[in-house]
């Protein structure tokens, strides 16, 4: 059975031999299901075989599915697995991103091989979220390569939009579905996949964006801006000062390493407040830029990273016009 | 007692006119306001009078150059040259035998007119006040002349500033609380660094800095320089960032390597009252873990 029939991905022919889980590095693997018995069928043996190897295992998934594993996997099996609710998990995909990381160095990689089954959350999202979260898939296959990370995603292959299942097969390197395990012939370089996310151009900010330019040494008046816009447009006191922060370090970016000023522009838009930090001169590689950790070793490092973290999505554009970098943070209560 | 009410003043910017006092902990803390008080002065063209309790104008001297660091030989050449005069408090206040709190202040006065006469544009006294607690003649109406003195140094045209030195271990806490009532409040340590954004102040209980305001790209260079000249201190230093109102990433680095920058000695730098914005900083970047760095859980 191919999940993608009718979506017409091109499928590399089955190659069990090749079954990634059992190499030591990283596997990435999309499981396409189409029912509950598809999604055991591939995800309980999965898991069995993880507990055979002595990994460590961790479900993410919704609760309906949890509980199904705990059913067929059998109370002793499923007392070896942490169990984490999804919704929790995949808030934002740099949030998720973030707490891999953690998890990851902290406790379960110092345990052994991570062997993780995953359900990312599709529904409910922004088109640009879904765009993210996509890229999101794009990016764990380079930030984890080299790892002993074994990842199975999971995407119900009768509900999920045509578009999400079609790049699920250009962002995992390996597909699973009733008939085994096989290389996605559509997989696609990370790197270009990624570039292809920043292919869209941003929309201008609206007529209604109240517009800041800034150089060095302006940098409290351009947070006092922030704080006042930021109050004005109903962001929760807690998730101000992080707003700050984060238009604070991209400005000192292009102060520093950029064209030395620029233009800052903020706005309220679909729930979110939306700050643009515009540098005229100065271009920006962005070659997966801030995804990876900073080190306490190296200068000028990690400030994109922490840009990403204390916000929910971050865009950035860059061009011989100079570059754009978009800073997105929820109006609402929902994190 | 609630140390708010009382006037702060840095000892830089002492006036003719202000009495202050001098309210010490510790030696550290004595000699950074007290040798700035004497460099000030020297350079500002002004007797100082230093009224100095059972120690010797010699050993007083050494114990001023010493504490002033690159200062001292500005110090002793003052000295030499008759500028800074250091006299036993005892034989000036004492002379008749017994403390009268009005002849003293009047003498004072003759002391300011003298140095007046002498050119001098005016004249900073600085006495230790430890001699009021032997029990001499007299010194128990020691806070009656500290009040005239209040009144004396604030009298029109005054061109003399006095500051009283008090060390806590001496005084109770109320006894303390009646003499600082006295002046015109209490004199600190100069800013090593003040820009409107970024405040940096010395602490002496425990010895570190204490950060007002904001890190940025325009105060990361001050603090890196204040930094740079605090490393050859050895040992355990705290950084109060109970002020601090902002701080980026470069600044957070530059606040964590604050205990690498020791030529020799490794050293412990304690945070203390780290601000929540700044914990959550440290936690993104990783260097909540980081070597060397103590936060004090006082904020959580």
């Amino acid at each position: 059975m191919n999940a993608f029939t009718g979506t017409g991905i091109p499928a590399a022919p089955a190659d069990p031999a090749r079954a990634a889980t059992d190499r030591g590095g990283l596997t990435h693997q999309a499981l396409l299901y189409r029912s509950d018995r598809d999604f055991a069928a591939a995800a309980v043996p999965f898991l069995r075989d993880g507990r055979l190897a002595g990994d460590v295992l961790v479900v993410i998934a919704s609760a309906a599915a949890r509980c199904l594993l705990r059913e067929q996997l059998g109370a002793a099996d499923a007392a070896r697995i942490e169990f984490i609710d999804r919704a929790e998990w995949f808030r934002g995909p740099m949030q998720a991103l973030a707490s891999y990381h953690d998890r990851a160095r902290g406790d379960w990689w110092p345990r052994g091989r991570l062997r993780l089954l995953a359900e990312p959350v599709w529904t409910g999202r922004t088109p640009l979220e879904t765009c993210e979260w996509k890229r999101h898939e794009a990016v764990l296959n380079v930030v984890f390569a080299g790892t002993p990370t074994a990842l199975m995603c999971a995407y119900d292959a009768t509900a999920l939009p045509g578009h999400v299942l079609f790049d699920a097969a250009r962002t995992h390197p390996e597909l699973v579905d009733g008939d085994g395990v096989r290389q996605s012939g559509s997989f696609t370089d990370p790197a270009a996949f990624y570039a292809e996310c920043n292919g869209r151009p941003l929309p201008r900010p609206p007529d209604t964006a109240a517009r800041r330019g800034f150089a060095g040494g302006e940098l409290p008046g351009l947070r006092s801006f922030l704080m006042v816009e930021a109050a004005r447009h109903g962001l929760a006191r807690d998730r101000t000062l992080p707003f700050v922060l984060a238009a604070n370090e991209v400005a000192t970016h292009v102060i520093r390493h950029g064209g030395g000023e620029g233009v800052l522009w903020v706005w309220a838009e679909d729930g979110e407040l939306v700050c643009d930090v515009d540098d005229p001169k100065g271009e920006l590689e962005d070659r997966f830029l801030g995804y990876a950790p900073p080190r306490s070793d190296r200068s000028g490092d990690g400030a994109m990273w922490a840009v990403r973290r204390l916000c929910h999505i971050v865009e950035i554009r860059s061009g011989a016009g100079g570059s754009s970098i978009r800073l997105h943070q929820r109006l609402g209560d929902d994190g | 007692m609630t140390p708010e009410r009382i006037a702060l003043t840095p000892v830089g910017e002492m006036r003719f006119g202000h009495h202050l006092c001098l309210t010490y902990d510790s030696e550290e803390e004595r000699h950074a306001v007290l040798t700035a008080y004497v460099r000030d002065g020297l350079r500002a063209g002004h007797k100082v009078v230093y009224l100095a309790d059972g120690e010797s104008s010699e050993a007083v001297l050494d114990r001023l150059a010493g504490a002033a660091g690159r200062d001292g030989p500005e110090l002793r050449a003052g000295a030499e040259a008759g500028h800074l005069v250091i006299r036993p408090i005892a034989e000036a206040f004492m002379a008749s035998g017994r403390f009268d709190p009005d002849d003293t202040v009047a003498l004072l006065g003759t002391e300011m007119e003298v140095a007046l006469l002498q050119d001098y544009a005016g004249v900073r006294f600085a006495g230790e006040a430890s001699f009021s607690v032997r029990g001499w003649p007299g010194t128990d109406r020691f806070a009656e002349f500290e009040q005239s003195c209040q009144r004396a140094f604030q009298a029109p045209g005054s061109r003399a500033m006095a500051l009283c030195q008090y060390d806590r271990r001496w005084f109770g806490p109320e006894q303390l609380r009646i003499l600082e009532a006295c002046h015109d409040g209490r004199v600190r340590p100069d800013d090593l660094y003040a820009d409107g954004v970024l405040t940096i102040t010395p602490i002496f209980g425990p010895p570190g800095l204490r950060l007002t305001g904001a890190v940025d790209e325009s105060t990361l260079p001050g603090l890196l320089d204040v930094l740079r000249a605090e490393a050859t201190r050895a040992g355990h230093y705290c950084l109060d960032l109970s002020g601090l109102e902002f701080c980026d990433l470069e600044g957070l680095r530059a606040l964590i390597g604050a205990g690498g920058q020791g030529a020799g000695l490794e050293r412990q730098v304690i945070l203390r009252g780290v601000p929540a914005f700044l914990e959550l900083m440290m936690k993104i970047a990783g260097w909540d873990s980081a070597p060397g760095v103590y936060l004090e859980g006082a904020h959580r």
